[in-house]
């Protein structure tokens, strides 16, 4: 197990940086799928010990992934949030409108970590669609 | 084509097109019998038009799974097909049954085309998705030894890969799991508790390992990646199939009169059935990624990639949705059940079917690795029809479902099913409409083989060399 020092993936790596992105691109799946808020934490928290001395091609996942995390909170839950308040917990319409919103929304987030993780065991850098960063 | 003997693969996957096209036909009939309850009745009543629906799929996806596995196995193992002649005479009595079995679901009234052929001799008749006759099922089993000795022959006297082995696995438990069809107690719960060996360990079981086959083999001629890392993935991802989609067999068995245990196991496993899923997404996007050469078949590359996306949509999301106990309390039955049932046989069966027949097709009409760029467009195009239709169709079911829920079983004055089905109506055209353009989408995908155009530029051997 490697350890999370600011020379993570530097080293040892077929390309400079890229067991660094498949961990920022894992984190970030981890927080959508199995454990939201926890990865998430654990992202920041791998994004401010390693970008400093990152190299280019993890600091482009590890940018991506926090940004689209963010976002993906922003989406999946203060949006849902809205609609929720917005046209009141007991209606159809609100179940209608706030199951296929999050479900739409959380598999596209998901497909596009999905291919970020792709990329990055590719050893590629990737750009989320619509709420990446530039690298 | 390497092989001549690959050539039988053709009539298998023109009959698999010919029957797909009838299929959507019967969907869109269905449809709009949602709408307009009367539409072509007494000619096609709805529960016919739906047999003739769903029992099509199965016969024109198993012709694309035969005509896969006559094109692959030769070029796997390295040697001829046993014998194409058995294959060619498979096809004709497979072709012959299914042909007579749906004209005899259109023609004669069920309970008389079950009396006509023998049914209470050994009673197999009556439940969905084995509504064949005894004797359509009896022809199924022995064309399936048929093609299962001509395979199997083939593969021991020729070179043993893990695709050709993984395939074989899959289109064995094919048949085996196909036996349950024969089991017909009267016993209710026991009746269905082994309905679902055939259904459920057909679909969510040996079938994925046909798909994952059939999948690495053409991402590895597409993509160029060495066949061992390809063959890594791909065990791991049967694994994770079998492990989750067996005792996954369980969320089938929550209001059945099952043991109620059923509802933790199948509860877990089936949570765990996206995985397989998501992981071939991962192995098409980081093969295609790491490709090592630029075929010029780029819409076969395309219906691979969309194959691995909309089965972890349809299969994986759209599954998960209402795998869970206690959601499908409430969900059991819905059209949520119809939005799964529609994305997950789009996204990971007829796509996979269509990802070989795209990859086959060149090299069976002597156009070489890829037809032309005309042919290829129009390809594409009947992609994206058929994926965004089919996607719009998923989610006007699953708006329907919620309410459809929400009306029927959660609010506090529940309403009667047929009420319910008349505001929910809406989201019926809708889906409609939406069936129009995939119907449009498949007739693309037909004319794409009726057009012609100029040959796309070949890849050179000393290119194909260099990106090795």
């Amino acid at each position: 197990m490697p350890s999370l020092g600011p020379n993570l993936g530097a080293t040892g790596d077929a390309i400079p940086g890229q067991r660094l992105a498949i961990i920022a691109e894992t984190l970030y799946l981890i927080n959508l799928l199995l454990l939201p808020g926890l990865a998430f934490l654990a992202l920041v928290a791998l994004y401010f010990r390693t970008i400093a001395n990152a190299p280019p091609l993890a600091a482009c996942h590890l940018r991506q992934t926090l940004s689209a995390s963010l976002w993906a909170g922003g989406i999946l839950v203060v949006a849902n949030g809205f609609i929720i308040l917005l046209g009141g917990y007991a209606t159809g319409a609100t179940w209608v409108v706030a199951i296929l919103y999050f479900v739409c929304c959380h598999s596209a987030l998901v497909l596009a970590g999905a291919l970020g993780l792709a990329r990055a065991m590719a050893g590629q850098p990737y750009r989320y669609p619509l709420v990446g960063r530039n690298c | 084509m390497v092989y001549q003997s690959q050539a039988v693969a053709k009539p298998y996957f023109i009959a698999a097109i010919g029957l797909f096209v009838g299929q959507v036909m019967f969907g869109l009939i269905l449809g709009l019998q949602y709408v307009i309850g009367d539409f072509l009745f007494p000619t096609i009543p709805f529960n016919v038009a739906r047999m003739v629906h769903t029992n099509l799929l199965i016969v024109w996806l198993l012709f694309g799974f035969m005509g896969a596995t006559y094109y692959l196995i030769p070029e796997e193992a390295e040697t001829e097909l046993h014998s194409p002649r058995l294959a060619i005479i498979t096809f004709w009595v497979f072709l012959a049954a299914g042909v007579l079995t749906i004209l005899g679901y259109l023609m004669v009234p069920y309970a008389t085309l079950a009396e006509a052929t023998g049914n209470s001799l050994l009673p197999t008749m009556g439940r969905e998705f084995l509504e064949q006759p005894t004797l359509t099922k009896i022809g199924i089993v022995v064309v399936a030894l048929a093609f299962l000795y001509n395979v199997g022959i083939t593969v021991l006297k020729g070179k043993k890969t893990v695709i050709n082995t993984v395939l074989l696995l899959g289109l064995t438990g094919l048949a085996l799991m196909f036996l349950f069809a024969f089991y017909n107690p009267s016993a209710l719960t026991l009746d269905k508790y082994y309905w679902w060996w055939v259904v459920h360990l057909w679909v969510e079981g040996v079938w994925e390992l046909i798909l994952g086959a059939i999948l690495a083999f053409v991402l590895i001629k597409v993509t160029g990646v060495d066949r061992e890392v390809i063959e890594k993935w791909l065990y791991v991802i049967i694994a994770a199939a079998l492990v989750t989609g067996i005792i996954g067999t369980g969320h089938h068995y929550y209001w059945i009169g099952a043991p109620e245990y059923w509802q933790w196991w199948g509860s877990i496993f089936s949570a765990l059935e996206p995985l397989p899923f998501f992981m071939m997404t991962l192995f098409a996007f980081n093969m295609v990624n790491r490709r090592r050469r630029n075929h010029p078949n780029k819409a076969a590359t395309l219906w691979a990639l969309g194959t691995a996306v909309m089965a972890f949509l349809g299969a994986g999301v759209w599954g998960f949705l209402h795998t869970l106990a206690p959601v499908n309390f409430y969900t059991h039955g819905t059209q949520i059940t119809a939005a799964h049932g529609h994305l997950a046989f789009f996204g990971a069966y007829v796509m996979i079917v269509l990802t070989i027949i795209s990859y086959a097709a060149p090299q069976l009409l002597g156009q070489g690795e890829a037809r032309s760029n005309r042919q290829q467009v129009l390809e594409m195009w009947s992609f994206w029809l058929m994926s965004v239709a089919m996607v719009f169709i998923v989610l006007f079911l699953t708006g329907a479902g919620i309410l459809q829920i929400w009306l029927q079983r959660v609010s506090e004055n529940p309403q009667p099913f047929m009420a319910v089905q008349e505001q929910i109506a809406l989201f019926y055209w809708m889906r409609t409409v939406a069936g129009i353009v995939f119907f449009i989408g498949v007739m693309v995908f037909v004319a794409s083989f009726l057009v012609k155009g100029r040959e796309v530029a070949r890849e050179t051997p000393a290119a194909i060399e260099a990106a090795a």
